[in-house]
């Protein structure tokens, strides 16, 4: 069900704002509304940016983590205060970081000069004591590779000389020998000959020397940088405090974000909450203050309040179904009551398979046992867990075991396909009626009730009817219903519409509505098309393995086919269950009847990323 | 063998093959797709893997109506049945809609799979949405699918 809203409004001095928003996250059930009606645009803390950046650097030193680690606990009382430790510790991890990245530029950096040295090795002499006499002239450069006998001909012929060096990506590195006089002609020369001048490399002494010096440069930097990993690595043990600070730090800037609105004086705070829960609020604020103004009182007409839907352990699971499609919206009924049972059963039907209703059931326990997903997510696996066991009672029903057939209770799908579209259709007979009936409810709430009749009633009457046509025995009750039915739809359909004429044409076009029924009930024929896709595939791979059961090494190759063979399978099925299934309820069964379009309640609240909040509330 | 096996194994080929082309068509755009937005943004690998997926469903419907041939003309199991030539045509036209409208649905779907990765990487939130607007061009190769299967189980006699 969807629990009824209250909008609350808290007027208090200026300098209370700190404590109760404090007060009011702790207790966590008001949603506040921005004055200015924005609920987007939150700013996110620094400090939480910067845990979060100083985890990302932790998490590539720490060692291997543990499959079961639990979230670790923290009192509520722990965990308001700022531990100045955790403060210290992100400081020196930041500054390690980014000394980290300065060396890492630094090695870089050496690393491309080194680069840049190799062609020169060669060389014997001193970098800086290139450079031109009297008559002679010295000029570094490089030579295109392919061509570098041309170059060496064209210098002697120019009168000068030309010697090679090693090769690097930029070309022959080349010192070009010159007589002073003749120098323009014969670099021009060399120029056309591919030869191309560039500047002696940097730095002094031999190359080799130079090369030297950088590698022990290099060296140095390693070896820091090695320390800080080591230092980073220590560091890492203590990311426990780190996740605490950066979801300290995001509860604070969720309190700093509140939108309180300001006078001189006085804060003022608007939000929603749930109906059933307005004590605890005051409670929390009388915790504080007593000198404010505390009001709760139902939503005006035009305001929409968040939405909370509130069922049972097992039903509360498919919310998340209807939540992905739209939320309900307040005032409307809630979907999930009907939809869950549904979504159930249709999962089961569409794996059909006891055998792959076990393997699931074993597997997400496992998942859950280890993992604990939580959130949506979680839900989400819930819906898997729940629906494993359906997916083993068809499987039974259906006699399916992993794709073989074994004493089937009702029959096997794949004896009687024709038996199994019918059942299928059926089904989404009845599912398309319950929505419809949903569609009645809500029409008798606001009060029409007779809306639901000509409009959900009669074509249940008219679908049932022509249903029964099928049988010799009811044929002529479904005649009778299937008549009654029509003859409803033609006389109400075009009640809306004005004059003699507009009311008759709207009824025969009411009538023309069938083909989108019969759309939607062959719509379910999927099932069929899903149970008997897993089923056959999991035969074929019982028939692969089967085959190459010859000797020793063939039988233990058939046992590898059958397990990737049926796990392949499962995971297919699984993937197109979830996506039938939820299409068979968001197109076939919310069309009748669902509006959505509600928005989450997202109360004040401390939601920790990494921890858990040990909170005795009544304590202090 | 009969000439009408023969052909009755052209349908079974064809079954098999193109709708697999198909799907490996749509699951590699979809792919191609997904891989764009993992690079930046690696937690939505999952979601994302789930659309990509989505195109690959009607390679097996495919081969499910393969399969389905060659158990119903004996092929798996021993026993091949002698086939007229009427009836390996009846098998090869029986295995058509499933062939073409796998093959060009599944194309379709990889596309639509591809705008509503897109989608996700904008909205991660709406993933959900994008897997049924994906999942609707599906219900053509399921009705083919079904069309398939009923003829070669129940329409066609031996």
């Amino acid at each position: 069900m969807i629990v009824p809203m209250k909008k609350v409004l808290l007027v208090a001095l200026r300098e209370d704002r700190e404590a109760l928003a404090r007060a009011l996250q702790r207790v966590g059930e008001v949603m506040p509304v921005d004055p200015e009606g924005d609920l987007s645009g939150k700013s996110e803390n620094r400090d939480a940016i910067r845990a979060e950046q100083a985890l990302k650097v932790v998490r590539q030193y720490q060692g291997k983590q543990s499959l079961f680690a639990q979230r670790p606990q923290v009192q509520y009382g722990e965990f308001v205060t700022k531990n100045q430790a955790a403060e210290e510790l992100l400081e020196r991890i930041e500054s390690l970081s980014a000394e980290h990245d300065v060396i890492s530029a630094e090695i870089a950096g050496l690393q491309g000069k080194i680069q840049e040295l190799l062609p020169w090795m060669p060389m014997d002499i001193p970098v800086e004591e290139i450079g031109s006499t009297r008559y002679a002239g010295v000029r570094c450069g490089y030579v295109d590779r392919s061509r570098t006998d041309e170059a060496r001909q064209t210098a002697e012929d120019g009168g000068g000389m030309l010697e090679l060096l090693d090769s690097g990506p930029q070309g022959t590195a080349a010192l070009l020998y010159t007589w002073l006089p003749g120098e323009e002609d014969l670099l021009r020369a060399m120029t056309a000959a591919g030869f191309s001048q560039a500047a002696p490399p940097g730095g002094k002494g031999l190359p080799k020397e130079i090369c030297d010096g950088y590698q022990a440069q290099i060296a140095k930097l390693e070896t820091r940088k090695e320390e800080i990993a080591g230092e980073l690595t220590e560091l890492s043990k203590r990311k426990a405090e780190l996740e605490i600070l950066e979801d300290q730090s995001r509860a604070e800037g969720a309190r700093e974000d509140t939108p309180f609105g300001e006078t001189v004086e006085t804060v003022f705070l608007e939000g929603s909450v749930r109906a059933d829960r307005t004590e605890r609020v005051e409670k929390a604020v009388a915790k504080v203050t007593d000198c404010c103004v505390l009001t709760f009182r139902d939503p005006e007409e035009g305001e929409v309040p968040p939405t909370v839907t509130q069922n049972n352990r097992f039903i509360s699971q498919f919310e998340t179904i209807t939540d992905m499609f739209s939320r309900p919206s307040n005032g409307e009924l809630d979907p999930n009551p009907v939809m869950g049972p549904w979504y159930w059963i249709i999962f089961g039907l569409m794996m059909g398979d006891a055998g792959y209703g076990l393997m699931m059931l074993v597997g997400i326990w496992a998942f859950k046992k280890l993992k604990k997903p939580r959130g949506d997510f979680g839900k989400l696996v819930n819906v898997l867990f729940f629906s494993s066991f359906t997916t083993i009672f068809w499987g039974i029903i259906f006699g399916s075991y992993f794709g073989e057939t074994w004493h089937p209770i009702l029959f096997a799908p794949l004896d009687n396909p024709m038996g199994m579209l019918v059942f299928c259709m059926i089904i989404g007979v009845l599912h398309i009626f319950s929505g419809m009936v949903m569609k009645m409810v809500e029409d008798a709430k606001a009060g029409h009730f007779w809306d639901g009749v000509f409009d959900q009633l009669s074509w249940m009457l008219l679908i049932t009817g022509l249903g029964l046509l099928f049988l010799p025995v009811t044929r002529t009750v479904g005649m009778v219903l299937a008549i009654v039915g029509a003859a409803i739809i033609l006389l109400t359909a075009g009640r809306a519409k004005k004059g003699i004429f507009g009311k008759l044409i709207g009824g025969l076009g009411g009538l023309y509505n069938i083909t989108s029924y019969m759309s939607d009930i062959l719509s379910y024929s999927r099932i069929l098309a899903l149970a008997l896709a897993s089923g056959v595939v999991g035969m074929v791979m019982n028939l692969l393995a089967g085959m190459v059961q010859g000797s020793v090494i063939g039988f233990i190759f058939s046992l590898l086919i059958y397990v990737v063979g049926h796990v392949f399978n499962l995971a297919m099925g699984l993937l197109s269950a979830y996506v039938h299934d939820s299409r068979l309820q968001y197109i076939e069964f919310f069309n009748k009847f669902y509006e959505g379009g509600g928005y989450a309640f997202r109360p004040l609240c401390i939601d920790p990323k990494y921890v858990e909040v040990v909170d005795n509330k009544d304590s202090n | 063998m009969s000439t009408g096996l023969v052909i009755a194994i052209i349908g079974a080929f064809l079954a098999a093959a193109l709708p697999g082309i198909g799907s490996a068509y749509g699951v590699q755009i979809g792919g191609q797709a997904a891989a764009g937005v993992v690079s930046e943004k690696p937690e939505l690998f999952g979601k994302l893997l789930v659309l990509q997926a989505l195109p690959g469903t009607q390679g097996i419907y495919g081969f499910l109506t393969a399969v389905l041939i060659m158990v119903r003309t004996g092929l798996l199991g021993g026993g091949a049945v002698a086939l007229t030539n009427e009836q390996g045509w009846a098998f090869f036209f029986a295995a058509l809609p499933m062939a073409l409208v796998g093959l060009l649905s599944a194309v379709s779907q990889g596309k639509a799979a591809v705008a509503a990765i897109h989608m996700t990487a904008k909205q991660p939130d709406s993933s959900a949405k994008g897997i049924t607007m994906t999942a609707l061009v599906e219900t053509y190769a399921i009705l083919a699918l079904l069309v398939s299967v009923l003829l070669i189980f129940v329409g066609i006699q031996l």
